[in-house]
């Protein structure tokens, strides 16, 4: 037993000491937490956005009530919000009084296409006859709608994310005349409320979905890249060969590096954990033994991969192609960091018959941070029958020693 | 010159000799964009979506039936009861739901869906809007209309996503190039052999860059065809400036990558090096995920990174994004001088036998 600990420990220290070894299997998950925590943080909450936007009021010349101003109202409102001291969500532009209005709108257009712009509104001339024709009309079942341009930038998300929020302003607005006409009942308005599902009954912070998700993308890396660098590595620089002169067998030392990687995987998840607690305030809790067998699992089936991977290469470099090359499908068709949506039947067929997404599917279910899509029973036998699987190939074509 | 064309010759019957590299160049930017055309091919847009709508008992579902065909939906999937409601969403029968009980509109979503519930919840809210209108017998008085100028008026998130990945690759094609071939002719003693001979170090790199440069042109290309192929991509072309910002890029990217070359000694941690700086610079230049929605310091940190100017430059030659040609001139000017000056002056430092 002393020197199935010994290899263990030289298996972890090795690990340690190892600067590539340790960004990629400490600093790269820690970092792309930080990174993803940080971008997904800010999904769908543009108040931390600021948006050029260019109003074109061509109404101006029109008599009496102008309905084209309460847009440019409210709009304004917006931009002015920067003097209490948010953010302001609009950056707006208005052309100065006695400019070429034809002219200043085809620069703002030109200053829309190359992303200085977000968006361009254009009120039309007559916009307040149009609207009163429209409100007169408004009871019957076809009304006239009168329209207001929005001109956005194609394949820019700001300029559609400026878009979005015009659209609810000119609602709002739209809501304030009819109920000024006397056609709309605040009182009677609808109200609108919120459901989330796929996640046990709670709402969950996408932190909490990404952490088993970063925690098996960091056991994976370190199954896969571990196995093969190590023993193909070892094997190639005869340094296997120096362990089988010794008393060491190899069942012996193959439990010396299984428990070497537990403990480095248990590194993993202490960092991985401590910063998404700290930085991130996630929720999830661990101390669930139905995760702690996730964990496990995830463990020894990524170990169980790295080792076929293993005895499928010839040459160590061989190993790390191959690595290299079932690392991204496998990661990202396992619904790690991103649910998997609807996928065509040829890759559906990989996608289920991945451990990863069963590994994922489980830990999330038992954490309570996701409804379970296969099931427990199944999220524990695909990836069982994985270990049994890569075990026996492994068996049978792995080599321990050079010429061997 | 002979010296040049004879060690492009040598560089291009290594390159094709190398499964790994052919394999990393050609394979790796088609399995990324088969896999994200597959996975995220509707991310960020709506014209797809599905919308599951639960009406309550004794309630006229014709005003709010009406209003979701209004909106543009792929799909309306009708519920029975609120169970089943939710597991339409949850099954992914339906990408959200609404329930109507006369009084409440209330929007179900499936909180796995991180990514795409921002575009749905948009969809929602237009909906919310013209619901309430339409319950008091109303329908909107003002419309906005959305008028597209400039790049391509269909792009969804994945067009955006496939030059991105192009830029990426030429970037860690070229960050690895250099370093990873310097290093390895280092280590196999090609290096001390060739610098006794009257080569010049910088036709070595020269030598280099013209490979790496068809094989960029090759690649890259594939990847387009596969990406309109398959996915039905809109890329509109400019053959030109894609050409020229083909060979800014190359050029530049592999200027850096003989700075890398001062710095390793490896091949392996070439490859590593490579790899990390790319690896960032993936996840901060917009390359997965539009720059609009990182926090502001991210978004500031991504406009000094190299990657995020050749997406964006990708993205103009591609048709998808507009920018103006000054921009576009100087971002290919800046990586084409920077590598001019980069090459021949680290060459001397670089290509030079290993001290032992």
């Amino acid at each position: 037993m002393k020197d199935v600990f010994a290899v263990a420990r030289t298996q972890l220290v090795c690990s340690l000491r190892e600067r590539i070894t340790l960004f990629w299997f400490l600093a790269f998950p820690l970092l792309l937490l930080c990174l993803l925590g940080l971008i997904f943080a800010n999904v769908g909450k543009p108040q931390s956005l600021s948006f050029d936007v260019t109003v074109v009021d061509l109404d101006r010349g029109a008599d009496g009530a102008r309905f084209g101003a309460g847009a440019l109202h409210a709009l304004q409102e917006l931009a002015g919000s920067g003097e209490t001291g948010e953010k302001p969500l609009f950056r707006l532009r208005e052309p100065a009084p006695g400019v070429d209005i034809e002219r200043y709108v085809a620069e703002e257009l030109d200053a829309l296409r190359v992303g200085k712009r977000d968006a361009v509104v254009v009120i039309p001339a007559g916009f307040t006859a149009a609207l009163v024709a429209a409100a007169a009309e408004a009871g019957r079942e076809a009304a006239p709608a009168t329209r207001i341009e929005v001109h956005t930038s194609g394949g820019r998300t700001s300029s559609g994310m400026a878009l979005g929020i015009i659209e609810q302003i000119v609602a709002r607005v739209d809501r304030e005349i009819l109920s000024q006409l006397g056609l709309y009942r605040l009182d009677q308005s609808v109200a609108v409320g919120r459901i989330d599902v796929g996640a046990a009954d709670k709402t969950v912070a996408y932190i909490d979905f990404l952490v088993p998700g970063i925690l098996l993308m960091g056991f994976f890396v370190a199954g896969l890249f571990s196995v093969p660098g190590t023993l193909l590595f070892g094997r190639e620089t005869r340094v296997l060969r120096r362990y089988w002169v010794t008393p060491l067998d190899v069942p012996r030392f193959l439990g010396g590096f299984a428990l070497g990687h537990l403990a480095l995987c248990a590194v993993q998840f202490a960092c991985v954990v401590a910063l998404a607690r700290l930085a991130f305030s996630a929720q999830v809790n661990f101390l669930q033994p139905l995760a702690w067998l996730y964990l496990v699992l995830g463990v020894v089936t990524f170990l169980a991969i790295g080792f076929l991977v293993t005895s499928l290469a010839r040459t160590a470099n061989a190993g790390m192609a191959i690595a290299n090359i079932v690392n991204m499908p496998m990661m990202f068709l396992g619904g790690l960091f991103f649910p998997i949506g609807s996928v065509p039947p040829g890759l559906r067929v990989v996608l289920l018959a991945n451990p990863v997404s069963y590994l994922a599917d489980g830990l999330r279910a038992s954490l309570g941070v996701s409804a379970p899509v296969f099931g427990h029973a199944a999220s524990i036998a695909v990836p069982c029958a994985w270990i049994v699987g890569c075990v026996v190939v492994a068996s049978f074509r792995l080599r321990w020693d050079v010429g061997k | 010159m002979k010296s040049l064309l004879t060690l492009a010759g040598m560089e291009a019957r290594a390159f094709v000799r190398d499964k790994a590299s052919l394999t990393f160049t050609f394979l790796f930017p088609l399995v990324f964009i088969v896999l994200f055309g597959y996975l995220m091919g509707g991310t960020g847009t709506t014209s797809g979506a599905r919308l599951a709508v639960l009406v309550g008992e004794g309630i006229e579902p014709a005003r709010l039936v009406a209003v979701v065909s209004e909106v543009g939906l792929a799909e309306i999937v009708t519920a029975s009861d609120p169970a089943a409601l939710r597991q339409a969403v949850e099954g992914r029968k339906a990408d959200f739901g609404v329930s109507w009980d006369g009084t409440t509109l209330t929007f179900v979503y499936d909180v796995r869906r991180t990514q795409e519930n921002f575009a749905f919840e948009e969809l929602a809210r237009g909906i919310a809007a013209r619901f309430d209108l339409a319950n008091q017998g109303r329908h909107p008085l003002v419309e906005t209309v959305a008028v597209v100028e400039g790049g391509e008026a269909s792009a969804n998130w994945f067009a955006l996503v496939v030059p991105g990945i192009l830029a990426f690759s030429i970037l860690a094609a070229g960050l690895f190039a250099v370093a990873g071939h310097v290093t390895g002719m280092k280590q196999r003693r090609l290096l001390e052999r060739l610098v006794v001979t009257p080569m010049r170090p910088v036709a070595l790199l020269g030598a280099i860059v013209v490979v790496r440069l068809v094989v960029a042109f090759v690649s890259t290309l594939a990847t387009l065809a596969v990406a309109m192929a398959l996915f039905r991509v809109p890329f509109h072309v400019d053959w030109f400036a894609y050409a020229a910002f083909l060979l800014a890029a190359t050029v530049g990217t592999m200027g850096l990558g003989t700075i890398l070359a001062l710095v390793v000694r490896q091949p392996s941690s070439a490859g590593n090096l490579a790899n990390v700086l790319a690896m960032l610079m993936l996840f901060v230049a917009g390359i997965y995920f539009p720059i609009e929605i990182m926090p502001a310091f991210l978004r500031s940190l991504s406009q000094a990174l190299p990657l995020r100017h050749m997406a964006d430059a990708m993205r103009y030659v591609t048709g998808v994004m507009d920018m103006s040609a000054l921009r576009f001139w100087v971002i290919c000017g800046v990586f084409l001088l920077g590598g001019l000056a980069l090459l021949p002056v680290l060459a001397h430092y670089v290509v030079r036998a290993e001290r032992r």
